[in-house]
């Protein structure tokens, strides 16, 4: 229904609406700068987020802020173990006055879906929601339904040494454009929380600050950020590195999500441009969840091999 | 490295049995070192060493080895005793070179631990060594080469464990090691001082002392010589490409002193003055470059009279070079030769030398030169008729006339009247001086075959050859070859074809078989050989005969002057240290990867800015960079932002760039952090 051809707005004009938004979001989530504006990254870009962190630190708030500050269409679903896929795509019901079976849509249609506890539900259900999540459409019974656009997930999971959880397996978080970790905040930050208002409050009070329309813009300025010749020689000796150096190393999709989550950044910080930095920036993010399998058994993680990767490989 | 890691290596190193590759490798190495030991050192001494090899191959799988210290001693001193038995002596290259070899051959029975292997690496690099010591020539020289390659291939695969990868994969690794070590090897042989005096060190053949020809002339010496296929020397005429025409006489030395059939050298070369000696027309003498084998003595040869002297050489009475030193290892020098005799007048001392005559000479040969003087008094007749007397009294060449004493002129005269050409020429000698005539005898080599490859000849120690020289008044010292009378052929060609002509007229056995002798005249065979031997004269004149003299030419040419040794040591160690730079920057150059001029300039930035203490880590990108130099260079943050933004906008940005190379380059030059 948004899916229309917009002209791009001016840089300084893109510019503004970002740093607005991310303010905005700041001021809820207090001292995680950095997460904050990769989940804006990651939004831009038309990914979708996981955060994954021990309970308490924010994730869902963080996911809260980011779909009341855009005026979108907003639904919360709590991952358990005995959820179904229907309970999260929708059933069709014998209506009795119509004499058919009526579609009745899911919470997972909707602009913005929080997924919380993504790895509490079964395999079977996790997948259904993965589907949604790549294609952009759902079928039942014969029917395709379009979700709506923009459609942006963002999926919390607890560190997968809790109990009771079903890790996502690789292939399902490699859909995921970013895994991002919020951690406990530093003590000014966290002295400031405790003396603040209450999130649930500041939640409710919070205004829109990018419409719709002013977001699909955003994301299609996001695709035309330029990509020297340079950058690609940057970008594909960083997978390369990672397959020499990781029994599968990255796949041809995280060097798209690469490309297009650094292309965010880089218009997040106002540029026309990527620069490796703009790679650097994200890179962790989005690399750190496609290279821990194999390797997070012998005690290493996704997230410093990724990041011995940045600081390995030469920018050419 | 901890030092209980240390401990726990050499234990092991101390334990583990040697790896059977390696080992293989090891063994191939040393059969390598073996060919420089046949024929240079006691027979015994290879044969041992070979059978330690093959010992070592039969016990090893079934875990002997020599245990015993008491039977290590015995066998030690066995063979210790063995090589002095051999020589007489410990002193001196052969009995100390077989010394090491039956240590080595030792060592190889008892070495069973990985330590070992490691001692005799090394002791067989010794062993490669000496075989330099022994002989220098081409082939020992390659197969030398080949044993020190195996040698690295053995480290190689012994470093590389007990893997079952392809035999050859130590020496692709062995192969780099050399290519790589190839340039400094040709550095230090060019640039590496090179000393002709001072120390003395018998380098080269010792067994040369002993070949070549005596300084003595007595019945059948040269004879034993004509089955030696050895090289003598070769020549090459620079100016001319084949040489003069006529028979080629290379003179050797001059013998004064007559016992009847034996003639001797002076005991010491007598130089002749400068100022005394005649000089020729240029356009009478012929320039030879001349490589000779080392023989151990001290003589050195030249196309019949030489006049020009050479350094280290000096021109001895009678008009032969005499080098200043004994010459053993190969020499190369350049040589004048007059065509024609030089001397206008005899001096009576050497008058004296010439007519000397020993006491004990039968009467009848007295009378036989009497008869020669008979019709004519005059030298050139008596000359010819003693010619005549050769020519026309049935005498007969041959290389095995039986054997004659030095009084035994009568006997080869009146009797057997069978020679070789020492023989013509003591005999003819002694009756010219019987006759008054001032005579003496010349040695040297006559012929020579020619090379068409290297455009050089091949003068072996079979050329070997002995003629006369009189005093004719007018004329000089004249040559007169009593041989080409009786075998004219000796003369026209050189031995071996003059042989071979002999050989199939049925007219002569000779020792050599007569197979050999049609294999030579095979085109092929023939073509080979003499590419072979074109081959060894480059290596005689271009490898072995780089000594000290041609190094000097090459440093001058280089702009080093030869001032002292020290001095000139350090400016060779200066040359090949720039030298090494240049190559290890070109190297670096090389393994580098082609960058674009951005690329290039801005890493000129990054240098610049690296100078002064602020590095760019390679993965660090320019702005991030440009932020933290900014920050700890306060000073110059502004250039640093503006080159960054150019180079940014020139590598990154879309489009059409706002600013040209030219003008990032202009900038990338001007900056400069001035602290």
């Amino acid at each position: 229904m948004f899916a229309q051809h917009t002209t791009p707005t001016d840089d300084s004009g893109v510019t503004d609406h970002v740093d607005a938004f991310v303010k905005q979001i700041c001021e809820v989530i207090v001292g995680k700068n950095q997460a904050v504006k990769l989940a804006v990254a990651c939004l831009l870009a038309r990914g979708h987020l996981l955060i994954e962190d021990i309970p308490g630190v924010g994730k869902t708030t963080l996911s809260q802020a980011l779909a009341r500050s855009l005026a979108l269409a907003f639904q919360r679903i709590q991952f358990t173990s005995d959820l179904l896929p229907a309970d999260i795509l929708g059933n069709s019901i014998f209506d009795r006055d119509e004499q058919q079976f009526v579609f009745h849509r899911g919470p997972l249609f909707s602009q913005v879906v929080l997924i919380d506890e993504v790895n509490r539900a079964t395999p079977k259900t996790q997948s259904a929601l993965l589907e949604a999540m790549e294609e952009q459409h759902i079928s039942i019974d014969g029917v395709t339904y379009e979700l709506p656009e923009p459609f942006f997930v963002v999926a919390t999971q607890n560190p997968q040494t809790a109990v009771g959880t079903f890790p996502l397996p690789e292939s399902q978080l490699d859909r995921f454009l970013m895994r991002i970790e919020l951690g406990v905040p530093d003590r000014a930050s966290e002295r400031a929380m405790l003396l603040g208002m209450d999130r649930r409050e500041m939640l409710k009070e919070l205004k829109p600050v990018i419409s719709p329309r002013t977001l699909i813009e955003i994301q299609d300025n996001v695709r035309k950020v330029h990509v020297s010749a340079a950058l690609l020689d940057y970008l594909q000796d960083l997978l390369d590195a990672s397959r020499q150096r990781h029994s599968t190393g990255l796949s041809p999709r995280a060097g798209l999500a690469l490309l297009h989550a650094s292309q965010a950044w880089a218009l997040m910080n106002g540029r026309d441009m990527v620069l490796p930095e703009d790679i650097q920036a994200i890179g962790v993010a989005v690399m750190g969840h496609r290279l821990g399998h194999d390797i997070e058994q012998l005690g290493q993680s996704g997230r410093t091999f990724a990041d011995n990767l940045l600081h390995s490989v030469p920018v050419p | 490295m901890s030092k209980s890691r240390i401990t726990k290596r050499t234990q092991q190193w101390r334990d583990t049995a040697i790896p059977r590759r390696p080992l293989l490798w090891l063994a191939a190495a040393l059969l390598f070192t073996l060919p420089p030991m046949f024929g240079m050192l006691a027979s015994w001494v290879p044969f041992l060493f070979l059978f330690a090899l093959a010992m070592k191959f039969w016990m090893e799988p079934r875990g002997y080895r020599l245990r015993s210290f008491v039977l290590k001693l015995i066998l030690a001193g066995v063979t210790v005793g063995a090589i002095f038995l051999s020589y007489d002596t410990l002193k001196g290259v052969e009995p100390g070179v077989s010394l090491l070899a039956v240590l080595v051959a030792l060592k190889i029975l008892e070495a069973h631990t990985a330590r070992e292997f490691q001692v005799m690496v090394m002791m067989a690099w010794v062993l490669c060594l000496c075989g330099f010591l022994l002989s220098q020539d081409f082939a020992i020289a390659f197969c030398l080469f080949v044993a020190f390659a195996l040698l690295i291939a053995a480290l190689v695969q012994f470093h590389r464990g007990s893997s079952e990868d392809v035999f050859w994969l130590p020496l692709t690794t062995t192969f780099k090691l050399l290519a790589q070590a190839a340039p400094v090897v040709v550095l230090l042989f060019l640039l590496f001082p090179r000393i002709n005096t001072g120390f003395w060190l018998p380098v080269g053949d010792p067994h040369a002392a002993r070949s070549g020809y005596p300084d003595r002339l007595s019945p059948g010496r040269i004879a034993a010589l004509t089955d030696s296929t050895n090289i003598a020397f070769r020549a090459e005429f620079p100016d001319h490409r084949t040489g003069p025409p006529g028979p080629m006489y290379w003179r050797g030395l001059v013998m004064w002193h007559c016992e009847g059939m034996e003639w001797r050298a002076p005991y010491g070369a007598m130089p002749i003055s400068d100022s005394s000696r005649p000089h020729p027309e240029s356009d009478k003498t012929i320039r030879q470059r001349i490589t000779i084998a080392p023989h151990g003595a001290r003589w050195m040869f030249a196309l019949d009279r030489p006049f020009e002297v050479t350094s280290r050489a000096i021109l001895a009475r009678g008009n032969y070079l005499y080098s200043v030193q004994p010459i053993r290892k190969a020499r190369s020098y350049e040589v004048f030769s007059s065509i024609e005799p030089m001397e206008k007048e005899l001096d009576p001392y050497e008058r004296r030398q010439a007519l000397q005559l020993p006491a004990s000479i039968s009467p009848a040969v007295r009378e036989l030169a009497a008869s020669l003087a008979a019709h004519d008094s005059q030298p050139r007749a008596i000359v010819n008729s003693a010619l005549q007397f050769f020519r026309t009294h049935g005498f007969r060449y041959s290389l095995s006339p039986g054997e004659y004493s030095k009084n035994d002129l009568e006997e080869f005269l009146f009797h057997r009247r069978t020679g070789f050409c020492e023989h013509y020429a003591a005999s003819f000698a002694t009756l010219m001086r019987l006759a008054r005539i001032p005579a003496r005898v010349v040695v040297g080599y006559l012929g020579g075959e020619y090379n068409d490859l290297g455009g050089f000849f091949l003068v072996r120690q079979a050329d070997t050859h002995a003629w006369c020289e009189v005093w004719i008044p007018g004329n000089g010292w004249t040559r007169i070859d009593p041989t080409s009378v009786v075998a004219p052929g000796r003369v026209s060609q050189d031995f071996s074809s003059f042989l071979a002509s002999r050989g199939a007229s049925g007219e002569m056995a000779t020792g050599r078989s007569a197979f050999l002798t049609r294999l030579a005249r095979l085109g092929l065979v023939n073509q080979i050989r003499s590419a072979w031997e074109a081959f060894n004269y480059q290596w005689d004149t271009r490898v072995l005969g780089f000594d000290a003299d041609v190094q000097d030419v090459l440093l001058t040419s280089l702009g080093l002057t030869n001032r002292g040794p020290i001095l000139l040591i350090m400016q060779v160690l200066i040359v090949i240290a720039a030298v090494l730079v240049i190559y290890v920057g070109w190297m670096q150059l090389r393994t580098r990867p082609r960058t674009d001029r951005i690329q290039a300039l801005y890493e000129r930035f990054c240098q610049k800015l690296a100078r002064i203490g602020v590095g760019r880590d390679p993965w660090e990108g320019p702005s991030d960079f440009a932020t933290r130099a900014a920050q700890s260079l306060p000073n110059e943050s502004k250039d640093i932002r503006q080159v960054t933004e150019t180079y940014i906008a020139l590598r990154y940005a879309p489009g059409p760039a706002a600013v040209n190379l030219r003008e990032f380059a202009k900038k990338v030059t001007a900056f400069s952090a001035n602290r």
